[in-house]
């Protein structure tokens, strides 16, 4: 008998006292994601495509100067400034695993919900990147994830091609998903372990016990977006 | 029934007690209200010639579009988030404050597409009175139309022209517009 | 009723007050059969440097605003120079530019009109086809910055096979639905006092004009009824109009007020943007009135140089309240606001591109306060154009500090950024202003732009009162 799964919150917890700022995340989630190169010009001009990006910021001396490396993403805001200021719905929160999805063939490309998001997590389609990729190179798109044209809004999705691929293993095995079995691809390549993810609503899974250390901030908390993604306090990066 | 013929009576714009006074003569002789019209170029209110007001029913059609208009925002509001509940950004799927800019929008757009409406119908349904036009109306001049019993005709005829009209014997109702 | 129907008794000497009076246009009656004729020529003769202009502003039109819109459909919005962090640019800026200068045909023709002020007579044509022309070069903004274009139409609420219906909590859909009610309402508002001078010239004229001003003049005869109706229509509209107008531009504000992003969520904008809609609006209506003094026949006779000075008062009061409602937004977040606000504000005042703020100030408030209040110089038009101008160009200014200038800020400084217009984000805008100007020239022909019916009935509530020694103008309520 499969277990029924209650709707899950699927989040993260990254730990900034062991990222190195390799930028294997932001590799492996532009592998994965399908994410378009923009080219020298458009990359200088601000453009890039990354959903996932670490924010180095430099503290002290010049000669002493110290990196401080802060993976940002979308956050998955419970109260995501982003869904209600869309005027056809194409950001909205899914009900199953409570994070915010973008609903690539609605969105119209009014661009209101990049300038609502606090954290500036949102990509936007300006030209067709992806079109422009020669064959046969575009064997290393992944199929699990669609492809963009120009004028549609993305944003990192906390890999919900994966979870649909678990979950509907597991259903069709006719059991639970185990806590470690769903992966986002940032969390399979970190290195060190940085990132944790999994589902905060079961509170016996690593992420829950990482997301309760004493640690623990998350992203402009004052302005009460209840993110899914929790900051760990560490080496230099006080946070908060 | 003797035949009743519409004739017109021109009076310059500036010649309004004379229009008055022509008014008090029709009716001294007989010609009923309904069988009389003014029309001019620029508005006179009925007070000023001692006519009975018009009506109109716009306001009503007015009144009407506005409560159409709200209740389609009212079922876009509220309508559509039961037909189709998408939730976002941690609302409620029917929020009031949010729903009462498009209850004011298309509440405001239902008073005024109708006014437009009640105005268009009235306007190209029949009207009663003596019809008639002549071109002069737009020029500044004043025009009294009445039915008359043909008659009356000489007698009306002296008296109008006494008071500085102009007459215009048998005037045919213009095809103005395509009805 | 014994009121005198002419306006300057003829039994009396004329005084030099009675001269003085007579520059008022209220109080220089011509015959009927005369400003008709005006009206007609003004809007008849045209001459081949109109058709000069009128080409090389469709040829303008049709390469800056088309043109280069198309381009931008087929390659893509990366053509424009919004990119991250500033996704809203020029486009934004203009669309709020265009709805603004809309505000002015509404407050000219109704609440001047509620208002009783006589000095609207003239020119409430001329203004209401500013809103509507406005608001045409305006609503084509939310098509253009779309990403996607030709699916603009899922912003419209239609039945369709998945059920799906457009988001009513975005401002962006209360904006389609306030400007749809908006462009709609004004034109038929332009459309109804316009009845008795298209009858005018179905009078007055033969052959194509003929039938399009006897369709459109509806068989009008000018019976009581008939103005009975239309009064009341007229009325209906006026009132009912000016909460359309404010809710329009509040709507535009809150755009940018419900979003959480610093310096834009502030409670202030509604006013402020109402504030600053009017004051662009109105001068654009004294430039344009102007212009149609300087090269339309006739019109010295119906726009006068009090109509400008009413106007410029008009200003004048409003960049004060412009000025007021700025200051509000600048004190409160400079004092105690937060962290994100306050950076803003000094980035405005001393960032790289502080110089367009300091244009802003000075256009909006400084160059008006300076001029205005002088009576001689709000009766001087080329002084008035240049100021008027300037004032619009301040306004542009505002939006643009408002829009690019702000986002480029926010929170995470690693998100910072700097924006600067390309190729489609400049041409674009250009194109819809030479639009705006070669559909109002193309409006003078087919239209009278001055409602002649509207300035003989104010002619003929106007009379001069004898008070003791001296002649007073007086006005009666003819409703």
């Amino acid at each position: 008998m499969a277990e029924e799964q209650y709707p899950a919150r699927w989040g993260m917890v990254i730990d900034m006292n062991v990222c190195t700022g390799c930028q294997a995340c932001v590799t492996a989630c532009n592998m994965e994601n399908n994410i378009p190169w923009v080219g020298e010009d458009d990359a200088g001009y601000g453009r890039t495509m990354h959903w996932m990006r670490i924010h180095r910021t430099w503290s002290g001396e010049e000669l002493e100067a110290k990196p401080t490396f802060q993976p940002v993403m979308c956050q998955q805001c419970g109260r995501a400034p982003c869904e209600p200021v869309c005027p056809v719905f194409a950001t909205v929160h899914s009900l199953d695993e409570r994070i915010n999805v973008q609903v690539y063939n609605r969105c119209i490309g009014t661009r209101y919900c990049a300038n609502n998001c606090p954290y500036f997590a949102r990509n936007f389609n300006w030209f067709d990147y992806s079109y422009q990729i020669p064959a046969p190179m575009n064997y290393y798109l992944n199929p699990n994830v669609t492809v963009r044209r120009r004028g549609v809004m993305e944003k990192c999705s906390f890999c919900v091609q994966r979870i649909h691929e678990v979950e509907d293993r597991a259903k069709a095995e006719g059991r639970a998903i185990h806590d470690g079995e769903v992966q986002s691809a940032c969390a399979q390549a970190c290195p060190v372990d940085a990132i944790v993810y999994g589902d905060l609503s079961d509170p016996e899974s690593r992420v829950s016990a990482a997301a309760r250390s004493q640690r623990r901030f998350v992203l402009l908390e004052e302005l009460g977006t209840h993110p899914a993604v929790t900051y760990l306090k560490g080496e230099g990066n006080y946070g908060g | 029934m003797s035949e009743k013929i519409v004739h017109m009576a021109l009076f310059k714009e500036e010649e309004l007690e004379e229009v008055g006074e022509a008014l008090d003569v029709l009716r001294g002789m007989g010609v009923p209200e309904h069988d009389i019209s003014v029309i001019s170029g620029v508005p006179f209110s009925e007070k000023m010639l001692g006519r009975p007001m018009s009506w109109t029913r716009v306001p009503y059609i007015a009144m009407v579009g506005a409560v159409i208009g709200f209740l389609t925002a009212a079922f876009f509001n509220f309508g559509t988030p039961t037909l189709y509940p998408i939730k976002v950004g941690g609302m409620a799927i029917q929020t009031i404050p949010t729903s009462i800019v498009l209850q004011f929008e298309l509440t405001m757009l239902g008073l005024l597409i109708s006014t437009f409406i009640g105005v268009f119908v009235e306007t190209i349904s029949p009207s009663y009175g003596p019809k008639g036009y002549d071109a002069r109306i737009t020029d500044g001049q004043i025009g009294v139309l009445f039915e008359a019993d043909a008659d009356l005709d000489p007698a009306l005829h002296k008296s109008l022209t006494g008071l500085g009209a102009e007459m215009v014997h048998g005037t045919e109702a213009k095809k103005l517009w395509v009805l | 009723m014994a009121a005198e129907a002419h306006p300057i008794p003829s039994a009396h000497a004329e005084s030099a007050e009675h001269e003085e009076l007579r520059e008022q246009l209220m109080f220089d009656p011509r015959p009927r059969e005369e400003m008709n004729r005006m009206v007609m020529e003004a809007m008849t003769e045209t001459t081949p440097r109109y058709w000069t202009v009128v080409g090389i502003l469709a040829v303008i039109v049709a390469v800056c605003l088309f043109g280069v819109w198309g381009w931008m459909i087929f390659e893509g919005t990366g053509t424009a120079g919004i990119r991250r962090p500033v996704y809203w640019g020029m486009f934004i800026v203009t669309f709020v530019f265009w709805i603004g200068i809309s505000h002015a045909g509404t407050f000219v023709s109704a609440i001047l009109r509620v208002f009783k002020a006589e000095f609207r007579r003239p020119f409430t044509r001329a203004a209401e086809l500013m809103t509507t022309f406005g608001l045409a070069a305006g609503a084509l903004y939310p098509l253009i910055h779309l990403g996607r274009v030709w699916v603009f139409y899922w912003m419209i609420p239609y039945p369709n096979a998945r059920w799906l219906w457009p988001n009513f909590r975005s401002p962006l859909e209360w904006d389609l639905m306030a400007i749809t009610t908006y462009l709609l309402s004004s034109t038929i508002y332009l459309y109804l006092p316009l009845i008795p001078d298209l009858a005018m010239g179905r009078d007055r004229t033969s052959g194509w004009r003929h039938i399009f001003f006897k369709t459109l003049a509806l068989g009008w005869r000018g019976t009581e009824a008939e103005w009975f109706r239309l009064k009341t229509a007229i009325n209906i509209f006026a009132f009912a109009i000016i909460p359309v107008m404010f809710s329009v531009h509040t709507i535009v504000s809150w755009d940018f007020a419900v979003s959480q992003t610093g310096a834009w969520n502030s409670t202030i904008f509604g006013p402020y943007f109402i504030v600053g809609a009017i004051l662009s609006g109105v001068s654009a209506v004294i430039t344009i009135l102007i212009v149609l003094r300087g090269t339309l026949k006739h019109m010295t006779y119906f726009i006068r140089l009090e109509h400008i000075d009413a106007l410029g008062k008009l200003i004048l009061i409003f960049s004060m309240a412009w000025g007021y409602f700025f200051f509000n937004d600048y004190l409160v977040s400079w004092y105690g606001g937060y962290e994100v606000t306050r950076s803003i504000l000094s980035l405005h005042a001393s960032g790289p591109e502080a110089w367009i703020w300091y244009c802003m100030l000075c256009f909006n408030v400084v160059i008006p306060w300076l001029t205005l209040w002088n009576r001689k110089w709000r009766r001087t038009p080329w002084l008035m154009f240049i100021v008027t101008v300037l004032i619009n160009v301040g306004m542009y200014f505002e939006r643009y500090t408002i829009v690019p200038m702000t986002l480029a800020h926010q929170r995470l400084p690693f998100d910072w950024g700097t924006y600067a217009p390309r190729v489609a984000d400049t041409f674009i805008p250009i194109g819809s202003f030479f639009f705006f100007i070669l559909l109002y020239m193309l409006a003078s022909r087919l239209i009278p732009l001055i409602p002649v019916w509207e300035v003989r009935e104010g002619q003929e509530a106007h009379i001069i009162r004898k008070i003791g020694k001296t002649h007073i103008p007086s006005v009666s309520d003819l409703d």
